[in-house]
């Protein structure tokens, strides 16, 4: 059994902890108002989110492309040539789309009124990584963002028969090839391995006797949706995790969310992404057990997860890396200021390591100490100063070129073009009476930004900065957020 | 206190003979313990310790797109390969002959001349089996050699790293790109990664004039200097149940997160001192690629303690037009090689390197009709250095189209060979831990 926190638990500190896990962070006096609520109906706050009106448009083009499947038999057909030039002319169309729609969702994490519902999907982008390298459709990749904004809080069977259903998946781990001919085997190894129930719970025999399960399941390019090919489905008798019978595909999830070990493994990895490190064997069977209880359905599991004392000890709260999305995206929230034009985020997140719609495999990311290297810390410390300082710069046409060479990632092409970064207006997070004494001004700075204290040692070296300072201007407070953002400090939540 | 002491005299140690005089390469024992405590690493028996002047090292250089290896070790004298290459096969007048059926792609005189100067392996017909012609799947094999059907999370090198180099500096592993290549991939991350060293660093908006102290520069290093200093808030009940979710030995995440600040300070300071000091001796081409290649020599004649180099040139997905992208690639590489060569050889250390190439694959036997060629399957390998076992090695796959998988050449050696090969006979450790099987070692040299 979860303990749920004492009353006298819930404080800023705590309140500060939910919203930067369960969300984004934010400013302090969000996290005040927080405090104010109370537990439950922070909780509520954050988790109820269906209560909250959100109106983000979606993309213009996130319609079916009926025309496209045919558009692209007809480029088959052409000579050589022309057939070049239209199939870059179909890549570079898909790759500007995604590059919108990386920035249509930055933007709902970091100025959505839903943040819970934000971090879900991003929870959900990981767990079924997917990437758009192979999938080459922005629309197929929408399509499974939206899913996972739909379902992300659903029963997990109900989520998985549609995460497998969904095109973007039966492109990306080749359900859409499988016959009963030649049952593609790789969705029926993978939704076991990496989706539900991890190494060594399954045999080899069940990834042969689930891909004929979920032979049938198959993607309809033209309409650009799932559908079901009865011709395509292997009838015979299957048996697949101890169930004999004529199983189809949702027989076999079915089958598969049923397993003890099922429970354990996606409350597993729940926790790790919400509390920043595995559970310990004991803490993952009472997790399971939760789950179970509240019928294996995310919403209520998590409100009593978030409610427990477990996810507020000492060793939990402060002591995760930040993400680069999280860092980026809790960065604005902190500081009040908009996101960068999305293409320079784009270009922020892939040099940090997470480049999204584009994962690295389909593990997903690795995340934790793997987020920081010594090149990816310096990015930060160096995209801090980007991100508050500010820059208009003239870019050239080479620069939003293809870098050769490196590994995945689509990048826009397109011609020179000025860009402008507004940087943190300073005026909008310190009063004058901060501004004016530097002691106040440093704690008001940590307050805001780690919602913890620095060394005297670090206290000091700010202090030195700003002693060296006659007069602080702006671009001087701006300096001294960018160093307290270029800390290791920083770099957790 | 003590913590905070031995960190400083880290920092003065690595400043003071990386950065100053060359008069000490070799660590002091007792100075390598302090360092490996300080990375709370466990003393391994199999860590090799890393010092700037004595160890191999390997150099990996990608041709990312898929190299054709056709027609860049070139069985000229072969009907099958002219009668599947109509338009692109290669005769015996335009090939460079290493022997009486199989020469080098024209373009290649500077492998032509490592080879004659015995500097040059091919190893013939390298693949795996079950082929994957996704260049973002197949790249993964090679990057993880995991088997066609395994998706391995850590890369070959990552878990060379991992298994003989536990608390080497973190320039044990150093990528000139933009990002660590899968192949970097480990447990305990290790390398560094940077196309330009000037933009390795910090940067500060100050520009002080000489004598003036760059305030922001010195504030950055104050606060990122903390490490350790704190340690001992820490080190209660709440490290024995964090240990089990953290890749290292206990403590808090932005321990780790402190480590690697300082690491950065001082492998910046290293990267961009050496790139300034240290010249190049050879006459390199004007391209992109050679521009890495001349940095990775000048970081390896500065001493820096690196046994992994990677590298990589694009462009080799050649589907329409391959003649002239092949030709100008293909000259890149081994002009670039040979200066590479030559410099390494000028500085005395080309005893001590070893380059290795590779592509995710090679390309179909048969030419398309747009004057390329398509996704394939096995492909030479090229290994230069001092000490190789130069020459032909392995056999060249046979094209008759009996002997061919689906219009694709058969592998006759397995990739995951010649990496064994590599880290038994080069990197001296054993390659079952790392690779996941033995693997009969390729003796590379």
């Amino acid at each position: 059994m979860l303990k749920p926190l004492s009353k006298d638990g819930w404080n800023y500190e705590t309140a500060a902890h939910l919203l930067n896990r369960a969300g984004f962070g934010g400013p302090p006096e969000e996290i005040a108002k927080l405090t104010d609520l109370g537990h439950d109906a922070a909780l509520a706050s954050l988790l109820d989110y269906e209560k909250i009106p959100d109106s983000t448009p979606n993309p213009v083009w996130a319609v079916p492309d009926l025309g496209r499947a045919e558009r692209l038999r007809a480029i088959q057909a052409m000579p050589p040539e022309d057939r070049r030039n239209a199939q870059q002319a179909e890549q570079r169309a898909q790759n500007q789309r995604i590059i919108e729609l990386r920035a249509w969702w930055l933007n709902r994490m970091a100025r959505g009124p839903r943040p819970f519902q934000e971090k879900m999907v991003l929870f959900w982008h990981g767990h079924f990584a997917t990437s758009v390298e192979k999938v080459r459709d922005a629309y197929y990749i929408w399509r499974q963002n939206e899913l996972f904004r739909r379902l992300g809080t659903d029963y997990w069977l109900r989520l998985l028969i549609e995460a497998g259903k969904d095109p973007a998946m039966l492109i990306w781990l080749d359900q859409a090839q499988s016959r009963k001919e030649h049952p593609n085997e790789n969705y029926a190894r993978e939704v076991m391995e990496l989706f539900a129930l991890g190494e060594g719970h399954y045999t080899e025999k069940d990834v042969t006797e689930g891909a004929r399960a979920l032979t049938g399941w198959s993607l309809d390019r033209d309409a650009q949706q799932f559908i079901y090919r009865p011709g395509l489905h292997d009838n015979g008798i299957k048996t697949f995790l101890g169930l004999t019978g004529n199983l189809g595909g949702d027989d076999a999830m079915a089958q598969i969310v049923k397993q003890p070990q099922a429970a354990v493994f996606i409350t597993g990895r729940l926790w790790n992404f919400f509390a920043g490190l595995p559970p310990s064997a004991e803490l993952n069977q009472v997790l399971a057990d939760a789950f179970i209880e509240n019928a294996r359905c995310f919403k209520p599991f998590l409100r009593v997860m978030f409610a427990s004392e477990e996810f507020y000890t000492p060793s939990v709260i402060r002591n995760q890396v930040k993400s680069p999305v999280q860092w980026l995206v809790g960065t604005t929230r902190m500081l009040q200021c908009d996101l960068p034009p999305g293409f320079i985020c784009a270009a922020m997140l892939r040099s940090l390591g997470q480049d999204l719609f584009a994962p690295p495999n389909v593990k997903g990311w690795d995340g934790g100490i793997t987020w920081i290297t010594t090149n990816t810390l310096l990015e930060r410390y160096n995209d801090a100063a980007t991100l508050v300082q500010g820059m208009t710069q003239q870019l050239t046409a080479s620069d939003f070129a293809r870098k050769p060479g490196g590994p995945g990632g689509v990048v826009q092409e397109k011609a020179a073009e000025r860009i402008h970064i507004g940087g943190l207006d300073v005026d909008k997070i310190l009063t004058p009476e901060e501004r004016a004494d530097k002691g106040q001004l440093v704690a008001s700075l940590q307050h805001r930004l780690l919602q913890s204290t620095f060394s005297n040692q670090q206290d000091q070296a700010l202090r030195d900065f700003l002693d060296s300072r006659p007069k602080l201007n702006d671009t001087d407070i701006r300096n001294v957020v960018r160093l307290v953002m270029s800390t290791p400090e920083y770099q957790v939540t | 206190m003590q913590n905070e002491i031995t960190l400083q005299t880290r920092r003065e140690f690595l400043r003071s003979t990386v950065l100053g005089s060359a008069l000490s390469w070799t660590v002091p024992t007792f100075l390598a313990d302090t360092f490996m405590a300080l990375h709370g690493e466990a003393a391994d028996s199999a860590t090799q310790i890393v010092t700037g002047k004595d160890a191999t090292i390997l150099v990996v250089l990608q041709m990312a797109g898929g190299n054709d290896g056709l027609n860049t070790v070139i069985p000229y004298a072969n009907d099958y390969y002219h009668n599947a290459r109509p338009r692109l096969g290669q005769t015996v007048d335009k090939v460079l002959r290493l022997n009486g059926g199989i020469g080098l792609h024209g373009a290649m005189t500077g492998f032509k001349n490592l080879y004659d100067s015995g500097n040059l392996a091919v190893v013939q017909g390298v693949g795996y089996p079950n082929p994957n012609r996704s260049h973002f799947r197949s790249t993964e094999i090679w990057q993880t050699a995991s088997d066609s059907d395994v998706i391995n999370k850590y890369g070959w090198l990552g878990r060379y790293f991992d298994n003989a180099c536990a608390g080497a500096d973190p320039t044990i592993g150093v990528v000139v790109g933009r990002q660590l290549p899968e192949s970097f991939f480990a447990k305990t991350p290790k390398g560094i990664c940077f196309d330009n060293p000037q933009n390795y660093r910090f940067m500060s908006p100050e520009h002080p004039r000489p004598g003036q102290t760059d305030m922001t520069e010195a504030a950055y290093e104050k606060l990122n200097e903390n490490a350790m200093a704190v340690s001992d808030d820490n080190s209660g009940a709440s490290i024995g149940s964090l240990s089990a979710g953290m890749p290292m030995q206990g403590g808090k995440a932005v321990d780790f997160i402190e480590r690697t600040a300082l690491d950065a300070q001082i492998s910046s300071d290293q990267v961009r001192s050496i790139a300034a000091r240290v010249q190049n001796q050879a006459t390199y081409p004007n391209s992109g690629f050679a521009t890495s290649l001349k940095l990775v020599a000048k970081l390896i004649g500065g001493g820096l303690p690196t046994r992994v180099y990677y590298v990589s040139q694009g462009g080799y997905d050649t589907h329409t037009n391959q003649i002239a992208t092949q030709q100008r690639l293909l000259a890149d590489l081994g002009d670039s090689l040979k200066a590479f060569v030559d410099d390494m050889r000028a500085q005395g250390n080309l005893q001590r390197v070893l380059v290795m190439t590779f592509s995710e694959f090679g390309r179909r036997v048969n030419e398309n009709a747009n004057g390329g060629t398509d996704h394939g399957a096995a492909a030479p390998m090229f290994i230069v250095g001092n000490k190789v076992k130069a020459g032909l090695l392995g056999k060249y796959p046979s094209l008759a189209p009996q002997d061919l998988y689906e219009g694709d050449i058969k592998y006759n050696v397995d990739f995951r060979s010649v990496y064994a090969g590599i880290l038994e006979t080069w990197l001296n450790t054993k390659s079952a831990p790392i690779l996941g099987k033995q693997f009969e070692p390729l003796l590379v040299v």
